[in-house]
């Protein structure tokens, strides 16, 4: 029965409960999230994610509306600093419309062919979140897969897929995995490790070069590096926030990723790596246009090759 | 009787479930932690305590399954602080804000426990981060939550309108 006087079998039930999830953890320390693991997470995420999208109608506006009244002080100041931000952006997308203008023209002028090798992405809404992992409304069905990149919709790195089921995804960003990042700081090669405990004001990186040949200043962009085998090579994650010089032969400083993930709506799941098979056949290969839809009836077509899928 | 208590229970915590990773899961300031506080406040009803342990281990293991930390981690947590609510529920029956309290600092517990052992397991990175804020505010807000809805929850799983009544 389920009601009824308390019972004294609290103490043998709590133990046999501890036992089990202590043995769960082990488990899963054990099968690194893969295996039954992976496959009971995939189906409780499947069970509880049409509901958590029904929530997200409903609560999106409210937690939109909240968010705005926390951040009501400080908008004039944002409000200032990102039109500063916006003219830049302006002023640097003229120029970088100059150099593919010259870029097309000088690949016609010389008959190049480009690589062409669009990676299939796949738009979704941040719907949830547990601890800092974030849970999105997109899963296997299109083609969102574990073990996939994840960017912020300027390209900035988030994280890689941990789990997907169906119809939703669990991403871990890169600021909360516990396995460092390879990366790319001017022309050395670091690793870039998170700093547990850290606030929430602060979302800071360690990044730690052991083979530092020169010094890294402030304002240093870090890109993924093609050494990393979870990212494309390439993809900004963040910006150097304090001036290190080499030590012996190696050296450490911090790091500020450019994506905060408790801020996301949305992002872009990248299809990577392609597969083999069909990256080196790409031109054969049919293309799929995938329609997205996007929170608030906006709408997105990307390109994904057909065994993306 | 215990089918309707049964289903009453578990709609409760699907329905923390869905608000903690939605609505709870966007906001900043306003986090309490509504799963681990139902496995608290089941302490206070006529719920058998193996039930009550039962709910707070299958709670906290659907946490784990939807994020992304250590499966058990905190089915572990939540069931340690069902079964210390089970044991000190006494001292916390003689009022509407002694509850609350009660409530505030098994919570303040759960959540030490729960970066404790994310520690110890290689969590830190993941369960850790703002930990200083989430000591403060995840307690404080299960106390409010406690404060305005442990006599309900408490009546409507016992179907006793008396219950947690105080002058």
């Amino acid at each position: 029965m389920l009601t009824s006087k308390q019972s004294d079998r609290a103490l043998p039930t709590f133990i046999s409960l501890l036992v089990i999830g202590v043995l769960l953890m082990t488990f899963d320390v054990r099968l690194e999230g893969g295996g039954v693991v992976g496959v009971l997470r995939s189906g409780t995420q499947a069970i509880v994610s049409p509901m958590q999208r029904i929530a997200a109608y409903a609560v999106n506006p409210i937690a939109n509306a909240l968010d705005s009244l926390s951040n009501v002080a400080s908008l004039r100041e944002q409000n200032a600093a990102l039109s500063a931000q916006l003219a830049e952006a302006q002023a640097a997308l003229v120029a970088v419309q100059d150099d593919k203008a010259k870029l097309t023209l000088l690949e016609q002028i010389y008959d190049l062919e480009t690589d062409g090798a669009e990676l299939g992405q796949t738009v979704a809404n941040v719907i949830g979140s547990v601890d800092a992992a974030l849970i999105i409304d997109k899963g296997t069905r299109n083609g969102v897969l574990t073990g996939q990149p994840v960017i912020d919709t300027n390209g900035y790195v988030i994280g890689t897929v941990k789990s997907a089921s169906d119809g939703s995804a669990t991403i871990l960003p890169i600021t909360a995995s516990r396995d460092g990042l390879t990366v790319l700081v001017g022309s050395q090669t670091g690793t870039l490790v998170t700093r547990p405990f850290s606030s929430d004001l602060g979302l800071e990186m360690d990044l730690d070069v052991f083979d530092a040949r020169e010094p890294v200043l402030v304002g240093d962009r870090v890109l993924t590096s093609a050494a990393s085998t979870d990212y494309p090579a390439g993809l900004p994650v963040g910006e150097v926030i304090e001036d290190a010089s080499p030590e012996a032969t190696s050296l450490t400083t911090t790091v500020r990723p450019f994506v905060d993930p408790e801020a996301l709506r949305f992002v872009v799941v990248l299809a990577w790596p392609p597969d083999p098979v069909s990256a080196a056949t790409d031109d054969t290969i049919p293309e799929e246009a995938t329609e997205t839809t996007i929170a608030d009836e906006a709408t997105t077509t990307t390109t994904t090759p057909e065994d993306d899928g | 009787m215990r089918g309707r208590t049964a289903l009453v229970i578990g709609l409760t915590v699907v329905i923390a479930v869905v608000i903690q990773t939605t609505l709870f899961g966007r906001l900043r300031v306003v986090t309490p932690d509504l799963v681990m506080l139902i496995g608290i406040l089941l302490a206070l009803t006529r719920v058998r305590t193996e039930a009550v342990l039962a709910v707070a281990f299958l709670s906290g293991l659907i946490m784990d399954l939807l994020g992304a930390s250590l499966i058990g981690l905190r089915a572990v947590v939540y069931t340690t602080v069902a079964y210390i609510a089970i044991r000190t529920k006494e001292r916390a029956e003689l009022g509407r804000v002694t509850i609350a309290l009660w409530a505030g600092l098994l919570t303040l517990l759960g959540v030490v426990l729960i970066l404790l052992i994310g520690t110890l397991f290689g969590q830190a990175a993941l369960v850790g981060e703002g930990a200083v804020s989430v000591m403060i505010l995840v307690p404080l807000a299960n106390v409010a939550v406690a404060a305005l809805l442990a006599p309900t929850f408490v009546r409507l799983v016992d179907r006793d309108r008396t219950a947690l009544r105080y002058p």
